[in-house]
């Protein structure tokens, strides 16, 4: 369980984080969402201590993530890829981590086998790929057997196959009980990774949700209706208070009726229709829709 | 759970598992040794020690430079995390973060110092033989204390880079502010002091602490110095005021 309350972060006069409040459950996977220089991740140092916030707190299994005697058992980070010295090899990177904690060599070798780099424990981290040293921080944020996992987009740079790895991953240990916290801009990885989502803009919250209300919430719905008699079911279904927009197909796009109200006027006016689709927002139109005033060029 | 144990176990596993470590203590280990005996042949051949301070100088007369090289081994041990980003990893393992300096100190000074105390007493004896009759030998008044002397100088100037590594953070920076500490602080001094200040003044610079605490007779510097015991004392604390330096703003600064 991480709780934000009133999290605030200033460099100078820029507002980094601003007055942040949110709170991630455990037993689900939740979605750090925001463009970039929205603060997620000066709020996920701030959340294991690497950053002091300006004012505010932020709670991890209920204390100051510095207070704890174990801290690598409650929380889990990767936070960049490829934070390793390039002379040492995973192994001894991982077992330096390790021997903070106590935590036994066998460990160590255990999640290098979950990452799937046992092969290349014994190899300098300098000549890994950005995909490998990505999975080594992933299995340096599992080193601790954490309560709760925080990773800062891990997908980055991995191929289909370390994608999916990672999505299992992720939702494995969220059944297992422990709070997951993981930043992407990949939305189409979120919508099927992600149960619930913390979307910050410029430092603020904007929604703290789940993916289906959000996409209820903020994107409009589509539904794709075809007929022969083009115009005059246009004509119905603007006298009905929709928008109609023609595609290429022959169809229309229809914005600001459901489909059994669509269905219902048609039958009532006696036309026929060949295709009768609704079509649901993806993450990624709600997303966008969601942060537009949100994005900032720098 | 942390312990500083457990601090101090994961530094040294840090610093033994570079092989930068090793090459940079394997490289000081064979110059220094050879450098020491090219010295003491040359020294036996055109002008043989008067005294034993003088045999013992000559024995380490290229510390001056190595006490630099270990220095920067030293820096390293700090800024390579910074330039890595390692340091956001470790400092995440220990967010108290100050055990983490005080085990990098110590696991430095246990590494350094039992292979300085090899490398010290091994250019002594090589230098000894070929200065032959002219040379020194262990049994000496001070000799002993030179030899550790000797090995605990690079160490000390190590934990000081270490310091600055602390403050400046990258690599460059720390390197640069540890040669200006080392070599252009002494040399600006005696210009810059006005006459008879420098005699009061120079025995506390570290340079010239360092190079008295292997001292025999006063032999070493051209400067007035402090006893050997004197002079590891003023440089421990150089080395305590730095690191304190350094802790205050790790403790405090984003990482």
């Amino acid at each position: 369980m991480i709780e934000a309350r009133a999290l605030t972060k200033r460099y100078g006069d820029k507002v980094a984080v601003d007055e942040l409040s949110f709170t991630v459950r455990p037993g689900q996977v939740t979605g750090f969402l925001g463009p970039n220089g929205a603060g997620k991740s000066t709020t996920m140092r701030m959340i294991v201590g690497l950053d002091r916030p300006t004012a505010g707190t932020v709670t991890v299994g209920g204390r100051p993530y510095r207070e704890h005697t174990a801290p690598l058992r409650q929380v889990g980070a990767l936070l960049e890829a490829k934070a390793v010295h390039k002379g040492r090899t995973a192994h001894s990177h991982l077992l330096a981590l390790a021997q903070t904690h106590g935590i036994a060599v066998r460990r160590v070798d255990e999640v290098l086998g979950i990452a799937g780099l046992s092969d290349v424990a014994g190899k300098r981290v300098g000549g890994f790929s950005l995909g490998m040293g990505q999975r080594l921080g992933i299995a340096v944020a599992l080193l601790g057997d954490p309560a709760t996992v925080m990773l800062d987009e891990p997908v980055n740079g991995l191929d289909p196959d370390g994608v999916v790895w990672v999505r299992n991953l992720l939702k494995g240990l969220a059944a297992e009980g422990r709070t997951v916290l993981v930043s992407s801009h990949l939305m189409s990885e979120m919508a099927l990774t992600a149960d619930h989502l913390v979307i910050i803009g410029r430092g603020r919250l904007l929604a703290d949700t789940t993916v289906d209300e959000l996409i209820a919430r903020v994107a409009v719905g589509t539904v794709l209706v075809r007929s022969l008699r083009t115009a005059d079911l246009r004509d119905l279904l603007v006298a009905n208070g929709a928008t109609v927009t023609p595609t290429d197909s022959g169809a229309v796009q229809v914005v600001g009726l459901t489909a059994e109200k669509i269905g219902d006027l048609a039958l009532d006016g006696g036309l026929p229709l060949y295709e009768l689709t609704p079509r649901r927002a993806s993450l990624e139109e709600a997303y966008m829709e969601l942060t537009r005033e949100a994005v900032e060029y720098r | 759970m942390i312990t500083f144990r457990h601090v101090l176990r994961s530094e040294w596993t840090k610093l033994i598992s570079l092989r930068s470590t090793w090459a940079t203590l394997g490289a000081v280990a064979a110059l220094a040794v050879g450098l020491a005996g090219a010295i003491g042949y040359g020294v036996s051949r055109s002008d043989p020690p008067a005294n034993v301070g003088e045999a013992v100088g000559a024995a380490f007369l290229p510390l001056d430079f190595f006490v630099l090289v270990v220095g920067a081994l030293g820096v390293l041990q700090m800024t390579g995390e910074y330039g890595s980003g390692l340091i956001r990893a470790t400092l995440t393992a220990v967010p108290r973060r100050l055990p983490v300096l005080a085990a990098k100190a110590l696991a430095f000074a246990a590494l350094t110092f039992p292979v300085m105390v090899a490398v010290c007493l091994a250019a002594f004896l090589v230098c000894q033989a070929f200065l032959g009759e002219g040379g020194a030998s262990l049994g000496d008044a001070g000799v002993t204390g030179a030899i550790l002397g000797a090995a605990a100088c690079p160490v000390l100037m190590g934990l000081l880079g270490l310091g600055i590594g602390a403050l400046v953070r990258n690599t460059a920076g720390a390197v640069t502010t540890l040669a200006a500490v080392l070599l252009v602080v002494p040399a600006l001094l005696t210009p810059v002091l006005p006459g008879g200040w420098d005699e009061r003044v120079m025995k506390f610079v570290p340079t010239i602490a360092g190079q008295a605490m292997y001292g025999v007779g006063g032999n070493g510097t051209p400067f007035d110095t402090l006893a050997p015991a004197a002079s590891a004392a003023v440089l421990v604390g150089w080395v305590l005021v730095t690191l304190a330096g350094g802790a205050a703003l790790l403790a405090r600064r984003d990482a």
